[in-house]
């Protein structure tokens, strides 16, 4: 085997690209009705692509949430209103859930509650070196699944499928597969498009006047304070049923940072809409002090940028009603 | 659509990419749809806004029933349906601040948290739509608002939704109604009895009955309020979630509709043999 630096394709790679061009056999991860319906919108599979990284992942990054850390976050932080006595205050205020809390998510978008420390916020914060370590071994993945669609001349991979495999002792692969098709056009796209949508689901989105752009991705990982009034809504022995206003809080932030991020990375493919395939959200306990619990979440956002080509105000319309011959 | 139309589909969805310049501003909108229901959303005449969500986690304590009697566990159907009414209400109020008309798709989840004891989230997500001007299915001057001056929400999936409008029918709102119920554990001697007999237990069906009934008849009361005709896509569910076998909630859920027509006909559909499985 090659020592090979990290740049570019792999040599393994370099070389089936290679065998590719002396012997163009148009390898495909689709199904029948893939081929037929990328067929019928004039998409040809030109070849299977994958990219992949293996990434250590060893430092998370400050896990405190602003409250027993606050000395520690503001040396390493370097961010005040962060780990400094702004954010101790913050955990002290507590629950900053009032009237009109729900509509912070559209609002306030990025906004950060009294308590909640999002890796949105940048620097240390919040798991932001993990965070940002996820979306390096995503981007690479794809990245490096497009250098072989690109070495392949194809226009788009369609049918793209993310996949996170942790390996033990911190180490996690990423893959991204798909398959690299080629239109039957006279023009080639700026950049080569990417989606996870299946061969149907490409075809009916471009019959209907709509072109895959990119893959957009939004994750953010947020640690919250458990106060007291937190404690005592969520201990297990109290038999009352109120509703634990901090990991609410919590959840509604994380998913707001994830969802902003998700849409500001299909803002930067200047898309016209977004549809969302996936959202997970988890939660875990932390213990950044002394017999102190603290409660952290992730969310992760995964979906589809899209074009409009259609000129018209109305949308294509070519929809007839069938009703299948098999049972349901 | 004849072969002829397709054969600029690639072109100009290729001139469409060729065009693109990344960073360039567009009105963007997120949606929670699939491919399917995003272009069935579309022909229908609503435009998605964006993805809406509202979420609440809540701590459902536990309610002792007495051990040998059938009885609603009220402070739990309580809890069940007020933790509900928190994560919809506050998708809406996202719905409301991008002026929508309604919310399509909705999808309302409960998950038991590991974290802690007794910890459940409570989510309601899914998109907010506006009608086209002058919509074809609507009279003039139609407001797609309930009579709680919300925009509309519905869980049916894209295709329902369009039959259901093509049929002349308009979505007021998602109705539930929630039921805990305890079904009384067997005397000793009532087991007894019914050693090696097949019998009804009548305690036990009349215990189901009860509580399905109450689910049913509360999200009922729901549509009444809204003044609907109807209710389509109703699911029944009997969710145990963590409380032992005896103790169930029974959940009702489904689409209160209007009448937009005073006939309710759709072309008939043509049969179709598919080729896969």
């Amino acid at each position: 085997m090659v020592d090979w630096d990290g740049r570019g394709l792999p040599p393994a790679a370099a070389e089936r690209m290679a065998r590719f061009h002396r012997h163009p056999v148009a390898t495909s991860l689709l199904e029948v009705p893939d081929a037929v319906a990328l067929a019928s919108v004039g998409l040809t599979p030109v070849g299977e692509v994958m990219g992949c990284i293996v990434q250590h992942m060893g430092w998370q990054g400050y896990g405190g949430c602003g409250w027993y850390g606050g000395g520690l976050g503001g040396g390493f932080g370097r961010r005040p209103g962060f780990g400094g006595p702004l954010g101790g205050l913050g955990g002290l205020v507590g629950p900053g859930v009032g009237p009109g809390f729900g509509t912070g998510g559209v609002s306030g978008y990025g906004y950060q509650g009294a308590g909640t420390v999002t890796s949105g916020r940048g620097g240390f914060a919040g798991y932001a070196p993990y965070v940002d370590a996820l979306y390096r071994g995503f981007g690479t993945a794809l990245s490096r699944m497009g250098a072989e669609a690109q070495a392949m001349a194809a226009d788009g991979v369609v049918g793209v499928k993310i996949i996170e495999t942790s390996m033990g002792e911190g180490n996690r692969e990423f893959m991204a597969m798909g398959t690299a098709v080629r239109a039957a056009s006279q023009t080639r796209p700026a950049r080569m498009f990417v989606t996870d949508a299946s061969g149907p689901d490409v075809a009916k989105l471009m019959l209907a006047g709509w072109v895959p752009v990119n893959i957009a991705i939004g994750i953010s990982v947020a640690i919250r304070h458990d106060d007291y009034t937190t404690q005592l809504q969520a201990r297990s022995w109290s038999s009352s049923n109120v509703e634990v206003s901090g990991y609410t809080e919590l959840v509604q932030h994380v998913r707001a940072d994830a969802r902003q991020r998700f849409d500001a990375a299909a803002r930067a493919d200047s898309a016209d809409a977004a549809t969302v395939s996936g959202m997970t959200l988890s939660i875990w306990e932390i213990e950044p002090g002394e017999g102190h619990i603290d409660h952290a979440a992730e969310c992760r956002v995964v979906g589809n940028s899209v074009a409009r080509f259609h000129r018209g105000e109305q949308a294509i319309s070519s929809t007839l009603t069938v009703l299948p011959l098999r049972g349901a | 659509m004849t072969v002829n139309d397709q054969v600029g589909v690639p072109e100009d969805a290729m001139r469409r990419l060729a065009e693109m310049r990344p960073g360039q501003a567009t009105s963007l909108f997120t949606s929670d749809l699939s491919v399917n229901e995003f272009l069935l959303v579309r022909e229908a005449g609503f435009r998605p806004l964006g993805l809406v969500l509202g979420s609440s986690i809540y701590h459902v304590g536990l309610q002792m029933g007495r051990w040998s009697k059938n009885q609603e566990l009220g402070t739990l159907s309580q809890a069940m349906y007020h933790a509900r009414e928190l994560a919809m209400s506050r998708m809406e109020a996202e719905a409301d601040q991008l002026g929508a008309d309604g919310i399509v798709g909705v999808r309302l989840d409960i998950e038991f948290k590991e974290f802690g004891n007794d910890l459940a989230e409570f989510i309601a997500v899914g998109t907010a739509v506006k009608a086209d001007e002058d919509h074809p299915v609507t009279p003039d001057g139609y407001s797609w608002h309930n009579n709680r001056g919300k925009p509309f929400t519905s869980d049916l999936s894209g295709q329902d939704f369009w039959t259901l409008l093509q049929a002349g029918y308009a979505p007021l709102d998602m109705v539930m109604g929630s039921c805990v119920y305890h079904i009384a554990h067997q005397r000793f001697t009532q087991t007894l009895g019914n050693v090696g007999q097949n019998v009804e237990i009548p305690q036990y069906t009349e215990a189901l009955y009860d509580a399905r009934e109450l689910a049913m008849s509360r999200m009922q009361a729901e549509a009444e309020a809204l003044e609907a005709e109807g209710i389509v896509g109703v699911q029944l569910l009997g969710l145990a979630h963590r409380w032992g076998g005896h103790t169930t909630e029974f959940f009702a859920i489904g689409t209160a509709v209007r009448p937009l027509r005073p006939d309710h006909v759709i072309a008939a559909p043509q049969l179709v043999l598919p080729l896969t499985d």
